[in-house]
């Protein structure tokens, strides 16, 4: 990894800007608390989701049901 | 043979056209992510789609060779070369400062599709500038394939960001404003322009809109306050949560293309020339008998690629495309080259649109003048054919060329046909460009243009448009081709 980043130093030749780089900086933050806020709200709304099915489930629901096996001949005759 | 003149930003490698080909010499250290990025499903899929130049390794027995060349003795020297590639070559290849605006806003699409697309399979760009690109007629290419990195999963930044506000967002921003074309900024500024030097242009309004607040004012303000010297603004911060600097970056990617978007250049804007289809001096039967002499001309020397020299709207340019041929359109009004760019994006022709004034044609460009070859050197015996309709009172009356010198520079040009209308200055629209300087041109006649055109070309026909002032005359090259 150090290895890797350290090439990729050395190869990074462009000129990055100095208030554009800062104002990306900044905004990566902002939006680095907005991937906090939609985990947690996916996060709550998982819970809700798991809380309803889980409650509005009819009995039985779960259990598989096996047609039984029926042989079926068929007569040539 | 002149040395070729290689790339140098790159630590990576450098490419250089040589003998006809286009060769790119890899660093050593960089030819194994160079390979693995060319295996990835984006680069596949991107060559197949020809927005990437095909690319392919050359044998060892074919770099041994090369190894030899004495041309190519600076380029082995400079560093370790690893590898060398070949792609394959964009035909007539053009510069930011000859697009159209809207040429640059499709490259600055392009660029954002591909830093978007890589990131799937771990890689970005690691540098976002039109000169990426060349297009082949209107479609844009991506020709530096050494561009992509691979990333660090970590890193939440992109850092050509700046670099490509700097050349495609602002540079479309100063069009939209203050009608700027690409070649004001990219003839004297390669790396576009400096949010800072935006700023001092906009007056106190323009500042604090959303769109410059966001690209220009804030940045402009951060870079006062901020420490020039203060080198740990730019060491990566890596985030140990991968899944979140990706999410931010992808977040970036929409922002910019958000942006890009509402800087897309407007279609109905109009010039001086725009409009010339609608107004020109022709009636109908004129307009057929000329539209008929071009046709026949291209059918009879199927040229396969065309210089439209004052291409207007590119009418012509299109007949020439739907002939088969690939089409170089030039005009110096950018609203024309525009408008050629849509048409030729809607109606699917090979037409490359170029803002380029022919009295003034692009100088070379860059370091020593190597970077960018001028346009002439391009051009010459690039085409099996040119058109130079309507064009030869322009370059008579107002920029004072020789009538002798105009045969000359098609002749430089073609290596075969020349489609020319002669004007007689009688015609309205000498007339209106002369402005009272008649006299100037007292003695121009059919038979001093035939004259003129001796030396280089023989005339095959010439045709007298009905109800006009004006000569159609297809000529074949004296000599034969180039």
């Amino acid at each position: 990894m150090v290895g890797l980043l350290f090439n990729l130093m050395i190869i990074a030749y462009i000129d990055p800007g100095l208030g554009a780089l800062l104002w990306q900086t900044i905004i990566a933050a902002f939006v680095g608390f907005v991937f906090y806020l939609k985990k947690t709200r996916r996060w709550i709304v998982d819970v809700f989701r798991k809380m309803f099915e889980r409650g509005q489930k009819p009995p039985g629901v779960g259990i598989e049901i096996h047609p039984p096996e029926v042989e079926v001949k068929i007569d040539a005759r | 043979m002149p040395a070729p003149a290689p790339s140098f930003r790159d630590p990576a490698g450098c490419c250089c056209s040589f003998n006809g080909r286009v060769l790119r010499f890899v660093a050593a250290e960089a030819v194994s992510e160079f390979e693995k990025f060319l295996q990835t499903n984006c680069a596949r899929q991107f060559i197949a789609e020809k927005k990437i130049v095909s690319t392919r390794r050359l044998s060892e027995g074919e770099t041994a060779t090369l190894r030899e060349s004495p041309e190519l003795q600076p380029v082995f020297n400079a560093r370790p070369i690893g590898a060398v590639f070949e792609h394959e070559r964009i035909p007539f290849p053009s510069y930011p400062h000859e697009w159209p605006a809207e040429m640059l806003w499709d490259a600055g699409r392009l660029t954002l599709e591909f830093a978007q697309s890589a990131l799937a399979d771990g890689f970005g760009l690691k540098d976002a500038t039109p000169h990426n690109i060349l297009f082949r007629g209107s479609e844009p290419v991506f020709i530096d394939v050494l561009s992509f990195e691979r990333r660090i999963s970590g890193d939440p930044i992109w850092k050509p960001e700046a670099q490509f506000i700097r050349t495609f967002l602002l540079p479309l921003m100063s069009h939209r404003l203050w009608n700027m074309q690409p070649a004001d900024v990219f003839f004297t500024h390669r790396d576009g322009l400096e949010p800072e030097e935006i700023y001092r242009w906009c007056g106190p309004l323009e500042r604090f809109k959303p769109r410059t607040l966001s690209l220009v004012s804030i940045p402009t303000w951060l870079s006062r306050k901020a420490s020039p010297d203060d080198q740990k603004i730019y060491q990566p911060h890596l985030l140990a949560n991968t899944e979140k600097a990706r999410f931010i970056l992808e977040s970036l990617f929409k922002r910019l293309e958000r942006t890009l978007d509402s800087l897309k250049p407007v279609a109905q804007k109009n010039s001086v020339w725009s409009d010339y289809m609608a107004t020109h001096s022709y009636d109908d039967p004129a307009f057929a008998a000329k539209e008929k002499f071009v046709n026949e001309a291209l059918r009879e020397f199927k040229p396969a690629r065309v210089l439209d020299a004052g291409a207007n709207t590119g009418h012509f340019s299109a007949l020439a495309a739907q002939a088969g041929a690939e089409v170089v359109a030039v005009d110096l009004d950018a609203v024309c080259a525009g408008a050629i760019w849509r048409r030729a994006r809607e109606q699917k022709l090979n037409i490359l649109p170029l803002v380029l004034n022919l009295a003034r044609p692009s100088p070379a460009l860059g370091w020593r003048n190597g970077e960018c070859p001028s346009f002439l050197d391009r051009a010459a015996g690039a085409f099996d054919g040119v058109l130079m309709l309507a064009l030869i009172h322009h370059l008579l009356v107002t920029e004072r060329i020789p009538l002798e010198e105009i045969p000359r520079l098609a002749h430089d040009v073609t290596n075969s046909l020349l489609v020319i209308e002669f004007v007689e200055p009688k015609d309205d629209m000498f007339r209106r460009l002369t402005r009272g300087r008649e006299h100037l041109h007292a003695a121009l006649d059919v038979k001093m243009f035939e004259q003129a055109c001796a030396p280089y070309f023989e005339i095959v026909r010439s045709l007298a448009l009905p109800g006009t002032q004006r000569r159609m005359y297809c000529l074949k090259r004296k000599g034969g081709a180039h």
